[in-house]
């Protein structure tokens, strides 16, 4: 189990979920340390996404899904009934593998989140704007052209940007399903940095398949494998001492 | 060797075929034009006939004509969207949504004199909305939901889903992520729509002459443009089947240069409101 200092952010109880007949995610019990950077790796289709969408609850768009357990955000289940879920979707943040940036300007994209809860205001907007930027390491490209597309960026400028956005409504968690697998390496290094700095703000969960990336970003890394999590823990640990045989064929390339 | 005559035959009857028509195309507006322009003259644009006077004009026409074109898309415009966006975001893959779809297919290629028939009977007769603006209105909207429907449908397709989860994820409602992030991104197809029924609107005569008539009289006064909504009147479309019908050609290619630029100016508008509309919506 993942403990030691720091305090619990999220943690899930016997979670479990179906895909109609199909069980994507199989008595996940897992807790995640706030300020922390917690790697998800697996080989593909082992359920790291699903898990990922289960905890801004983004998986109830999906109408065959079936959840069991719990999912705890500060000791408070998400899945309870009369849970806002635009509160919580404001609190837990996420970017995508491919960057999907809205086709509007630079500046309507981080705009976009804010407005949905309110802020109208042109100065609030405008600083809430520029700090993002700032946060997600990107104001210098883009200072110039805040009123161009999006669309224009590159593709790691782009990926930057959905970070912005995400955190320019001041989340609490930032899920990141493969932030980097659509990125040249130069831009994921940009990227991974990125990720180190985020957790003095935020509780960083990222799904990876590169292993060395887990290695380089993540305090916490959990294995998971066809729906179950076999291991987790100490990242530093899990690569040096897996105590699960399928972890370390998995970490040494076995597999997956 | 061989497969390179080949190919550049193949390219030269395409470019052939792509320079005819657009010759075609090009052809047609300029012979309609030479033969039109003589007849549009300020009065012919100011006044309406009359044997009294002497006059040949069709003022009224192109009163009706932009009456027709405003009231049914605004009658059109909402419906046709919102029942895209019904099919599309909300309706799932259900028979029902099958049915519908195949329907406004069917109601694509009905000819348009059948749609005369059906709006003189059941909006002129049964509602009693008698030769009208509105008769017409109605009967036209129906004609045009589908080019709407199918366009706004087709264009909120090609939005990637991947808008969708990014607005959901920000916290946005169903409704705001659609009025935000997908009715912007889909505003070229729906304008693609909109521009094809402008088409058919200023082209219709056989689905107008028996529905909202072929009146051509100005309205007296700015209330009585609102009375015409129930008042019988003949587009420019329908006049110009009229004047053609009684070999008056001049009249016919003057109407027909004047048809030709209401379609050319109110696709110009409706590429601007678009862009207007856009700005609002993400608001
Ligand atoms: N929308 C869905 N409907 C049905 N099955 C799904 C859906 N999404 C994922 N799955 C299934 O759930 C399992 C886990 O998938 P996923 O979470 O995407 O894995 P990973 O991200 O680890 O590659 C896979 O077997 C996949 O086929
Ligand atoms: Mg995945």
């Amino acid at each position: 189990m993942i403990t030691k200092t720091g305090n619990i952010k999220i943690k899930t109880e016997r979670l479990n979920l179906y895909y109609g007949n199909t069980h994507a995610l199989k008595d996940i019990t897992i807790k995640i340390r706030a300020n922390a950077v917690t790697a998800l790796i697996g080989p593909s289709g082992c359920g790291k996404s699903t898990f990922l969408k289960t905890l801004n609850r983004i998986n109830d768009l999906v109408s065959s899904v079936r959840i069991e357990g719990g999912v705890y955000l500060d000791e408070k289940d998400i899945y309870a009934p009369g849970v806002d879920v635009t509160k919580l979707r404001r609190k837990v943040g996420m970017v995508f593998q491919q960057p999907n940036p809205f086709p509007m300007s630079i500046y309507d994209n981080i705009a976009y989140g804010p407005r949905i809860h309110g802020i109208k205001d042109r100065n609030s907007l405008d600083e809430i704007v520029e700090s993002s930027l700032r946060d997600a390491g990107i104001w210098e490209e883009v200072e110039s052209r805040l009123e161009g597309s999006a669309l224009r960026l590159s593709g790691g400028q782009q990926q930057r940007l959905c970070i912005a956005r995400a955190l320019a409504v001041q989340p609490e968690v930032l899920l990141m399903d493969e932030p980097t697998s659509a990125l040249d390496p130069a831009a994921s290094l940009k990227t991974e940095e990125l990720m180190r700095w985020l957790k003095k703000k935020y509780t960083v969960i990222v799904v990876t398949h590169n292993m060395q990336q887990a290695v380089r970003v993540s305090d916490e890394t959990a294995f998971f494998l066809n729906g179950e999590m076999i291991e987790a823990g100490m990242t530093r640990e899990i690569f040096s001492y897996p105590r699960d045989r399928r972890t370390r064929d998995y970490i040494d390339g076995r597999f997956g | 060797m061989v497969r390179k005559i080949k190919d550049g035959l193949i390219l030269g009857t395409i470019y052939l075929a792509a320079f005819f028509s657009v010759v075609l195309l090009a052809g047609i507006i300029v012979y309609v034009c030479v033969k039109g322009i003589g007849s549009v003259r300020w009065s012919f644009l100011t006044t309406v006939s009359s044997v009294l006077k002497g006059t040949v004009g069709i003022a009224g026409n192109i009163v009706n004509t932009l009456y027709v074109i405003i009231l049914t898309l605004v009658i059109v415009i909402p419906i046709g969207i919102g029942s895209a966006i019904w099919l599309n975001e909300y309706a799932g893959k259900s028979r029902s949504v099958r049915l519908v779809e195949f329907t406004t297919q069917t109601l694509a290629g009905i000819p348009s004199v059948i749609f005369g028939l059906f709006g003189m009977v059941f909006f002129g007769t049964t509602l009693g909305l008698g030769y009208s603006l509105l008769t017409g209105a109605l009967t036209l909207t129906l004609m045009v939901l589908p080019l709407i429907t199918r366009n706004t449908q087709e264009a909120l397709r090609a939005v990637p889903d991947s808008y969708r989860y990014g607005a959901v994820c920000m916290g946005a409602a169903k409704w705001y992520m659609i009025r935000t992030v997908l009715l912007p991104s889909a505003m070229p197809g729906i304008v693609t729509g909109v521009i094809l029924a402008v088409g058919r609107i200023v082209g219709e005569s056989a689905a107008l002459l028996f529905t909202a008539g072929s009146g051509y009289l100005l309205p007296g006064s700015g209330e009585g443009l609102f009375h015409k909504i129930m008042e019988s009147g003949g587009t420019l479309a329908v006049q110009l089947y009229l004047s053609m019908s009684k070999a008056q050609y001049d009249t016919a290619f003057g109407i027909a240069v004047v048809l030709l630029c209401i379609v050319v100016i109110v696709n110009f508008l409706t590429g601007i409101f678009a862009d207007k509309l856009n700005a609002a919506l993400r608001k």
